[in-house]
């Protein structure tokens, strides 16, 4: 089991902050608490993945579906702060175009 | 020549293998201080996908998950990592030549479009009433 902050800003973010390797095991969990943090009325979403040091497609599409999910309560998800591990999956799935990854967790509804 | 290092696991089909898969692995790179890391990363992440696939697919007309189990060795040298993944499980039906990814709002698919493009070199063949994957990353050091 890996370890999965979450942090309710001003302003209406919730920040979600997964420590270690985001594999099918943690996937699991990450899909769930994103679900959860939507369900629970915080519909703008940052996925903290400066702690995150392995990412494969199901932690990737837990990622989506928390974005689907934001989406569809009138929000939205977005990424930041991604390690290089992060930064070579989203290169390999061209999901980069997509999920336009963010420097900072501060400044990542800016724009 | 130096001696390669390996890694031979025999793990259970079940998801938590890929933790404990993954854990085995950090120990390795360990070993190998001079690893490239970006060689390291895609190595790794293919060697997960196919690993998870294996869990997700060999094994999903088992009435009982948890007797099944899967082999993988893994071998560093100055040239390349490679990676053997075997196991007992159904036949895959895929055509390798042939993985492409999803569209972009899907939740799934892309783990074999993505180990394909990680590495240089992926093979599946099935014999001996086993699933037998090659995974082949080169080093770029020479």
């Amino acid at each position: 089991m890996i370890e999965i902050d979450v942090e309710k800003r001003t302003g209406g973010i919730g920040v979600v902050r997964p420590h270690g390797r985001l594999n099918m095991v943690a996937a699991r969990q990450l899909r769930e608490v994103l679900g959860e943090v939507v369900a629970g009325g915080v519909t703008r979403v940052v996925v903290d993945l400066g702690e995150t040091s392995f990412l494969d497609s199901s932690g990737l599409g837990a990622i989506i579906a928390g974005l689907k999910t934001a989406r569809q309560a009138g929000g939205d998800l977005r990424i930041a702060r991604p390690t290089p591990a992060v930064v070579t999956v989203l290169e390999l799935t061209n999901m980069d175009r997509v999920l336009r990854p963010r420097d900072t967790v501060d400044g990542a509804y800016d724009a | 020549m130096p001696d390669p290092r390996e890694l031979d696991l025999d793990l259970a089909a079940v998801p938590e293998s890929v933790d404990a898969a993954q854990e085995a692995l950090a120990a390795l790179w360990d070993q190998v201080p001079d690893l490239e890391s970006g060689v390291q990363l895609r190595f790794e992440l293919a060697l997960v996908e196919i690993l998870a696939n294996i869990v997700e697919h060999a094994y999903e007309a088992d009435t009982e998950p948890h007797v099944r189990r899967l082999a993988m060795r893994v071998t560093v040298s100055d040239e390349a990592l490679v990676g053997e993944l075997s196991d007992n499980g159904q036949p895959a039906s895929l055509d390798l030549s042939d993985v492409s990814l999803p569209d972009d709002l899907a939740e799934s698919g892309r783990g074999l479009a993505m180990a394909s493009s990680a590495l240089d070199r992926l093979d599946y063949s099935r014999d001996d009433g086993r699933n037998r994957w090659h995974l082949e990353c080169r080093r770029r050091t020479t």
